[in-house]
């Protein structure tokens, strides 16, 4: 049956107060997972926005019990988290580990592969604004090719690392990359997430405004654009079984790259190069 | 109770079976893999009922360690040197969240050059992380240390650090007494607190602002003052139940008339109470004072005991560079402005030989040497 | 004088929905008019939870709001409107 927003949860067990910046992508993304996973979740965030958004001193915006991890180890603290739930026989928690894509990617990648390879009862989203924000905008492994950042200002001469393609190789429950513009597709995501015995691994790519260099109140509209232009992929591999989600509606790629200010440089001969590159994946030919 | 023969890594390991931990993580590493093996054969032949995370490194050990204690749990790891170093970053963040996380160390020398032999360096470059230090003897005290540490950190809310030397401790059959699990049941019932709760919700490690840091970190350190206290008094209530007292926070032996005392750590006590009890029969008035917990350091302790010697000799199976031996350094800052020669001499790093022989050279070279040119001089080189 | 803090450094669930941080940030606020056809799309668009549906109805709740405007931008009936919140040359606060 498919999900309609009037039936979502009212409550709001994240975001109502936090500390992150107006038009804050991540926020959205952590709102939308918790109308999904609900009360009964207990949350690992590693060093990033996400996590010194949660709260300051005796404040916090979360509802749910949520841990601010060192920057390397939120799968592995979850994993814990989840094998002590166990001893004490407690069975109906979801357990989360939740990084950005530095704490997923980069620094986080060794307690993630290593969760994910012990199948976990367990997920771990990574929210991708696809530079290191939360200390200024640098570069990392999920910042896409040429795009600008604080520490590379020609921009960044080597691809994106596919990181949905890593953990497919798992071969774990369940991997899906999901968008903050398709809310009711990312619910239905972490919603079948939340039902395998094993370990899942959620993609979301929730864009920066400041790190992208596009007003405030776009940050939903270019993750949508990243989808329809074919550059960011909504799919799931579902114990195996790959589907994609939402079609693609093939905007040219140069309506997403463009107006970002951190791909301002971009060549005719680059955006033409990942046009083809789009292009090829879906099959559409030259 | 009954008495058997087990190495220092298989006391360890039963020590934590005794505890009834209820999830364990760790990473092999040499000389502390004894210990996770024993543990891991205990839960496959249903002899513990523990959740094993079989983590990919040091550092997701503790993390995972850290984490089930959050939720609830009473957990474990080993580790030593490398491992302890790669963890290093968990080790601070566990005290700060206040986790009465237990960790048995089999010391070792640490890289470079590589050394897989015993020192207490590892466990001295953790000696500003917050966790308290117990320093075992020999593989009895290892286990009795064991389960008092559990008693101690659960007690304070801080993480306890149970130090052995790797093979000398680690890999050394000994006569050790297992205690009855019922009565330890009664000793250490199992006291749980959820800092992560879906019954009741909270944030754990919001961002702290100057105005609060600073009270978290006193609020800290009093922890370490309180158990200055704990250890003697979880000493005691062991001593009494068990019958063996290891004396709590320091330990004396010959102490009462002696004018040249020994101060050391860890498996160098075993050896060094023969030495005592040999220069004795010599009539030489020789006594030792075993530091047993480094942290929180003794510093009210160690003056009562040496208050009365002419000499004192320290022996530091580690080295602060530039600096000198960690104890040495500490007891002469504990005895500032009291009127007693002090000699400080680093010796066995990376493992070598610390027996009788040169327990008694260090205590002859001591004798002869009216001031020492630096704080601390190497023997044996 | 010490503060009396938890032993573990923590916070109150929720504890900052009373004390929200960031809509003194503020330079313009959401209106919703007539022709909101309550879709319900900017309830989880809105990074701060200022817009959620209560009773049927849609609530905008300014003490959460930090003004970027999301809503009206996603809003596919033009049903949400940003107002300044300074007007005037000496710009003064609504």
């Amino acid at each position: 049956m498919a999900l309609s927003i009037a039936d979502l949860p009212k409550e709001e067990l994240f975001g109502q107060g936090h500390a992150g910046c107006g038009g804050c992508g991540a926020a959205v993304a952590g709102r939308q997972a918790m109308k999904a996973l609900g009360s009964r979740t207990i949350i690992t965030i590693p060093a990033s926005c996400m996590a010194t958004m949660g709260g300051s001193n005796l404040k916090t915006t979360w509802q749910i019990p949520f841990y601010h991890t060192l920057f390397e180890i939120a799968p592995a603290v979850s994993s814990g988290i989840r094998a002590a739930l166990d001893a004490q026989g407690i069975e109906d928690v979801n357990v989360v580990s939740w990084a950005g894509d530095a704490g997923t990617a980069d620094i986080g990648f060794q307690a993630l592969t290593g969760a994910a390879e012990r199948n976990e009862h367990m997920m771990h989203v990574c929210y991708d604004n696809e530079m290191y924000m939360n200390t200024g905008g640098q570069t990392g492994s999920q910042t896409p090719m040429f795009a600008k950042t604080s520490n590379m200002s020609k921009g960044k001469m080597i691809k994106k690392k596919n990181m949905l393609a890593i953990m497919e190789a798992h071969e774990i429950d369940y991997v899906a990359s999901a968008s903050i513009a398709y809310p009711l597709d990312l619910i239905a995501k972490f919603k079948k997430a939340a039902e395998k015995p094993g370990f899942s691994y959620i993609h979301i790519l929730a864009p920066c405004h400041r790190g992208w260099q596009i007003p405030a109140e776009k940050t939903i509209e270019f993750a949508r654009l990243a989808v329809e232009s074919g550059l960011f992929e909504l799919y799931e591999v579902d114990e195996g079984k790959r589907t994609r989600t939402v079609e693609p509606i093939f905007i040219p790629v140069q309506d997403y790259l463009l107006p970002q200010g951190r791909f301002k440089n971009l060549t005719q001969e680059a955006i033409q190069g990942i046009q083809a590159g789009v292009n090829r994946h879906y099959g559409r030919g030259e | 109770m009954s008495t058997t023969l087990l190495t220092g890594s298989e006391a360890a390991a039963y020590g934590a079976k005794l505890a009834r931990i209820e999830v364990l993580a760790y990473y092999p590493i040499t000389p502390a893999f004894p210990a996770m093996e024993r543990i891991s054969k205990f839960i496959d032949d249903g002899d513990l009922n523990t959740r094993f995370v079989r983590v990919e490194s040091d550092h997701s050990a503790l993390a995972a360690a850290l984490g089930a204690s959050l939720a609830g749990s009473r957990t474990f790891t080993v580790t030593n040197s490398q491992g302890l170093l790669y963890m290093t970053e968990v080790v601070y963040h566990t005290a700060g969240l206040r986790q009465p996380v237990v960790m048995a160390v089999a010391n070792r020398a640490l890289s470079a050059p590589h050394s897989r032999f015993p020192e207490q360096g590892d466990a001295i470059s953790q000696g500003a992380s917050g966790w308290i230090h117990l320093f075992c003897e020999n593989n009895q005290e290892v286990l009795d240390n064991m389960l008092q540490a559990f008693k101690i950190a659960e007690t304070v809310r801080l993480p306890v650090m149970v130090n052995y030397e790797g093979y000398i401790q680690s890999h050394t059959l000994e006569e050790v007494e297992i205690p009855n699990q019922e009565k330890i049941d009664q000793f250490l019932p199992l006291t749980r607190v959820r800092t992560l709760d879906v019954e009741n919700p909270q944030a754990v490690n919001t961002v702290a602002s100057p105005e609060f840091y600073m009270d978290y970190k006193f609020r800290q350190n009093e922890a370490m003052e309180q158990a200055l206290t704990v250890i003697g008094s979880v000493s005691r209530e062991y001593a009494q139940e068990f019958g063996r007292d290891w004396s709590g926070l320091i330990d004396t032996y010959q102490m009462e008339d002696a004018e040249h005392a020994f101060v050391a750590m860890g498996s160098m006590i075993s050896d060094a109470r023969i030495v005592v009890d040999e220069l004795r029969s010599q009539g030489q008035k020789v006594g030792l004072v075993k530091v047993r917990a480094w942290r929180p350091f003794p510093a009210e302790a160690l003056r009562q005991a040496l208050k009365k010697v002419q000499l004192i000799t320290i022996g530091d199976k580690n080295i602060v560079y530039g600096l000198g031996g960690a104890l040495g350094t500490e007891v002469r800052s504990a005895l500032y402005g009291q009127d007693v020669r002090i000699n400080s001499y680093i010796l066995g790093l990376g493992g070598r030989d610390v027996t009788t022989v040169e327990i008694k050279k260090v205590l002859e070279l001591s004798e002869k040497t009216e001031k020492q040119a630096t704080a601390s001089e190497w023997f044996g080189l | 004088m010490v503060k009396n803090l938890p032993v573990v450094p923590t916070a109150k669930a929720g504890s900052l929905v009373d004390t929200p941080t960031g809509i003194t940030w503020r330079i313009q606020y959401p209106e919703i008019l007539e022709n909101c056809n309550m879709c319900l799309d900017c309830t989880l668009f809105c990074p701060d939870g200022a817009i959620v549906q209560q009773e049927g109805k849609l609530v905008l709740n300014l003490s959460l709001c930090k003004g970027c405007g999301i809503c009206a931008n996603e809003c596919k009936e033009n049903a949400i409107q940003m107002i300044p919140e300074y007007s005037g040359v000496q710009g003064v606060f609504r």
